[in-house]
């Protein structure tokens, strides 16, 4: 069993507890790590309208854990020899995970289980295994 | 400064050599090292004309990041195939880690826009570069 690129899907920081494992699968296999964090555009909206703050500055709190959640990844993973590439998009994560499906050929995707991720279980064309 | 390298390695030891001309760095060896050693993982050329070539390592006493242009571009295998015109080193000791991913996080944030690239690009001392940074870190 091979899987040269596997994709890492963050949703938010308590994804956290599955970066080791995440990293020690990609070392076992040898495989390259793809992390990858969605701006989902209605979420944002959506917690904008509960929340009543303003939406600049929730996507901007929003991003910028996203791209600290990417960097430990990356962290842990050049400690431990794995090719790792960061990867910060906006849209549907689930037409961005098909795009990324397609585009850098991924083998397997690794997520943490719970409701959000549901979808992306049922729409992958490929493997898909919860941490 | 302005960077005469034109490859990703090559451009890594001119920073480096820039920091520890400065003494911004003390171990030009151990530097070079972290560097490179991320750099030969995977490219940190995110694309857009933008290179973040960063490391942890003792080879610093804190946090430092250094802005670089190069009007040539440099080959930092980007992802999108582009030379890259801004660089920003990051480095930071070993014990660093927290602000070390912030700053990373607050950098990449920053530069995923067009006219803050644009900015950059265009600016003429390092003065200019800070007060771009902070404007648009508000």
């Amino acid at each position: 069993m091979e899987f040269p690129r596997i994709l890492l899907f963050i949703v938010d920081n308590t994804d956290q507890q599955i970066f080791t494992p995440a990293i020690q699968l990609c070392k076992f296999f040898k495989s390259q790590l793809f992390v990858l964090f969605v701006l989902e555009e209605h979420r944002i909206s959506k917690l904008a309208s509960i929340t009543h703050e303003h939406i600049d500055s929730i996507k901007q709190r929003i991003e910028e854990e996203g791209w600290e959640m990417l960097y430990l990844v990356e962290d842990e993973a050049v400690e431990n020899g794995v090719r790792t590439s960061l990867h910060m998009e906006n849209g549907l994560v689930t037409r961005v995970i098909r795009r990324y499906l397609e585009n850098y050929k991924i083998n397997l995707i690794l997520i943490k289980k719970r409701e959000e991720t549901k979808k992306i279980f049922v729409s992958s064309s490929i493997p898909v295994i919860g941490l | 400064m302005e960077m005469n390298a034109i490859e990703k390695l090559a451009a890594i030891k001119e920073l480096v050599e820039f920091m520890v001309g400065k003494s911004i760095a003390r171990d030009r060896e151990q530097l070079y090292e972290a560097l490179a050693k991320r750099e030969n993982l995977e490219s940190t050329g995110i694309g857009e004309g933008i290179a973040i070539p960063h490391a942890r390592t003792d080879a610093v006493d804190d946090l430092v990041l250094i802005f670089a242009r190069s009007s040539s571009g440099i080959d930092f295998s980007s992802i999108d195939g582009k030379p890259s015109h801004i660089i920003f080193l990051i480095a930071s000791p070993e014990n660093k880690k927290s602000e070390y991913i912030i700053a990373l996080a607050k950098l990449s944030r920053l530069l995923r826009r067009m006219p803050v690239r644009e900015q950059l690009k265009n600016a003429s001392n390092p003065q200019e570069v800070l007060e771009i940074i902070k404007k648009n870190e508000e």
